[in-house]
């Protein structure tokens, strides 16, 4: 019963993870054409726990990405410099979707093994009915 | 008649062997793209019968006896395979057949537990 308990606390935390990452990476995508904006990262961590040895999922903190701006040659916006040009933002939106892609299916993985978990344990305690 | 309970102890230890496999699946995939991360196995449920069932091994009684290692113990061990460039080496795809023999085992033992308490019910009168 444990291992099914276990089984469920990694898989939430699979799943919370895995949501904070698509949340950055739709708040990347919101922000393409925020002049100035650097798109916002996150790392993964493994964290066991002492006590029951099981290893989780936790999210860090959250990193900008520090490359450099996109430069956009506007001579008409206010933005501008002495030169027509401003800073866009660092988002390459190909690069978001297939972030995005691949925390959509870890998610759906995650989600799985949740559902599997659960359907196990279900299956052991119908053993008491009868 | 008693004798034939063992069946009851190798269903039970079956259903405990694919709950640590799922937890195991569980774990790699809710890890699957942390960096560094290496993939955990639990060893194969025949492969642990033949190495804790014969009558030429050592047996724990108790726990506590033999160095603190209970016999209910499954072992676990990193899985060797190809690592990505993070240094991951969970594969999403291996976890998934994996998870999907555990469930299969599980129902297997539940099966294999069901009938044999209905058999025993049977031969007590009370079907």
């Amino acid at each position: 019963m444990s291992d099914f308990s276990n089984a469920l606390a990694m898989s939430a935390s699979g799943l919370r993870a895995q949501a904070t990452r698509l949340r950055l990476t739709s708040e990347n995508i919101a922000n393409t054409d925020t002049p100035g904006y650097h798109r916002k990262t996150v790392p993964f961590e493994t964290e066991t726990d002492p006590r029951t040895g099981i290893a989780t999922v936790s999210t860090g903190r959250v990193h900008l990405d520090r490359s450099d701006l996109e430069q956009i040659h506007d001579p008409s916006s206010p933005l501008a410099d002495e030169n027509g040009n401003f800073d866009g933002s660092n988002v390459d939106i190909i690069i978001e979707i297939a972030d995005a892609r691949e925390a959509q299916r870890s998610y759906e993985a995650n989600l799985k093994m949740f559902d599997q978990a659960r359907q196990m344990s279900a299956s052991l305690l119908d053993l008491l009915r009868r | 008649m008693f004798q034939n309970l063992d069946i009851f102890r190798i269903a039970m230890k079956m259903a405990q062997h694919s709950g640590a496999q799922q937890a195991a699946s569980a774990q790699n995939i809710a890890n699957a793209d942390t960096p560094g991360y290496r993939a955990q196995e639990v060893m194969g449920f025949v492969e642990m019968m033949q190495q804790d069932g014969g009558p030429d091994q050592m047996r724990a009684t108790r726990p506590g006896h033999m160095m603190g290692q209970t016999p209910d113990e499954i072992p676990v061990s990193e899985r060797r395979e190809s690592t990505d460039p993070n240094g991951n080496t969970v594969s999403l795809e291996t976890e998934m057949l994996t998870a999907v023999d555990a469930k299969r085992a599980h129902d297997e033992s539940l099966a294999i537990y069901r009938s044999n308490l209905n058999i025993l019910r049977t031969s007590l009168g009370r079907s």
